[in-house]
C-alpha cells in the first residue's frame, strides 16, 4: 500500500470513501510513541487510503478529521460537516494575546 | 472485547497510551455501526423499522481491546474529551522546523554533504 503524501488529498478521498459505503468503511488511527509516528488509515476492505506523519502540526489536522468522522458516523453520511471543521479554530487560539508584551 | 461507557473507555485509553510510551503502538478505530447482528438488522429492515446507527470506537494496544459507542446525541461531548486525551499523549511528534532559527548543530544531519561551510554559516 502506498501512502498518500498530501493531507488534503487524503482527507478528501477518505470522506468520499466513507460516503460511498458508510457501513463498511472504518477509520483507524495508529500512534507509536517510541518512534513518534502517526499513521491514519481509511478502508472499506476494497480500497485502502493511508497517511503517515511524524509532525505535530499534522496531529491538529487529524483532530479535525476525527471530528468529521465522528459527525459522519454518529449522525449519518449526510451530516453537515462544514460546521465541524470550522469549530476548532475558536478553541485553538485563546492565548495569543499576551505574546508581544511579555518579551 | 469489552464494551465500555464513554468515560471509562477514555480513562482506559489514557492508560493504554501511558503504557505504550517505551514500546508498542495504540490503534483506535472508528466505525459506523448499528451494534446489531446482520440477522437482526435484516429482520428490522424487512419489517421496515428504522435502524439506529452509532459510532463504534475500538482501541487496542495489541494485548487488550476495549470499545465504546456514541450516539448522534452525545458524540460532540465525546469527541472533545477524546481530542484532549490525544493532545495529552501525542507529544512525541516533531514540532515544525524553523530553519531560520536553527543553529548549525541542529542542521548537521541534513547537511552532511556540505559539512565544510557549516562553520562559515554559523558566523554569518
Amino acid at each position: 500500500m502506498v501512502y498518500i503524501s498530501s493531507w488534503d488529498e487524503f482527507a478528501e478521498r477518505s470522506i468520499q470513501l466513507f460516503r460511498a459505503d458508510p457501513q463498511s468503511t472504518r477509520y483507524v488511527t495508529k500512534y507509536r510513541h517510541c518512534d513518534g509516528k502517526l499513521v491514519l488509515k481509511v478502508t472499506d476492505d476494497r480500497e485502502c487510503l493511508k497517511f503517515k506523519t511524524d509532525q505535530a502540526q499534522d496531529a491538529k489536522k487529524m483532530e479535525k478529521l476525527n471530528n468529521i468522522f465522528f459527525a459522519l458516523m454518529a449522525r449519518g453520511p449526510d451530516a453537515d460537516i462544514t460546521e465541524v471543521s470550522g469549530k476548532e479554530q475558536t478553541e485553538a487560539q485563546p492565548s495569543r494575546k499576551g505574546r508581544g508584551r511579555k518579551q | 472485547m469489552v464494551l465500555l461507557q464513554p468515560d471509562p473507555f477514555l480513562s482506559e485509553l489514557t492508560n493504554m497510551y501511558e503504557r505504550s510510551t517505551e514500546k508498542g503502538s495504540v490503534w483506535v478505530t472508528f466505525k459506523r455501526s448499528s451494534m446489531k447482528s446482520k440477522v437482526a438488522r435484516n429482520k428490522m429492515e424487512s419489517k421496515g423499522e428504522a435502524i439506529e446507527f452509532r459510532c463504534l470506537i475500538r482501541a487496542t494496544d495489541g494485548k487488550k481491546t476495549i470499545s465504546t459507542s456514541v450516539s448522534a446525541k452525545d458524540h460532540q461531548r465525546f469527541q472533545a474529551s477524546y481530542a484532549t486525551v490525544l493532545k495529552a499523549h501525542m507529544h512525541a511528534l516533531k514540532k515544525r522546523e524553523r530553519k531560520d532559527k536553527r543553529k548549525a548543530a541542529d542542521g548537521d544531519k541534513k547537511q552532511e554533504s556540505v559539512k565544510k561551510p557549516s562553520s562559515k554559516k554559523a558566523s554569518l
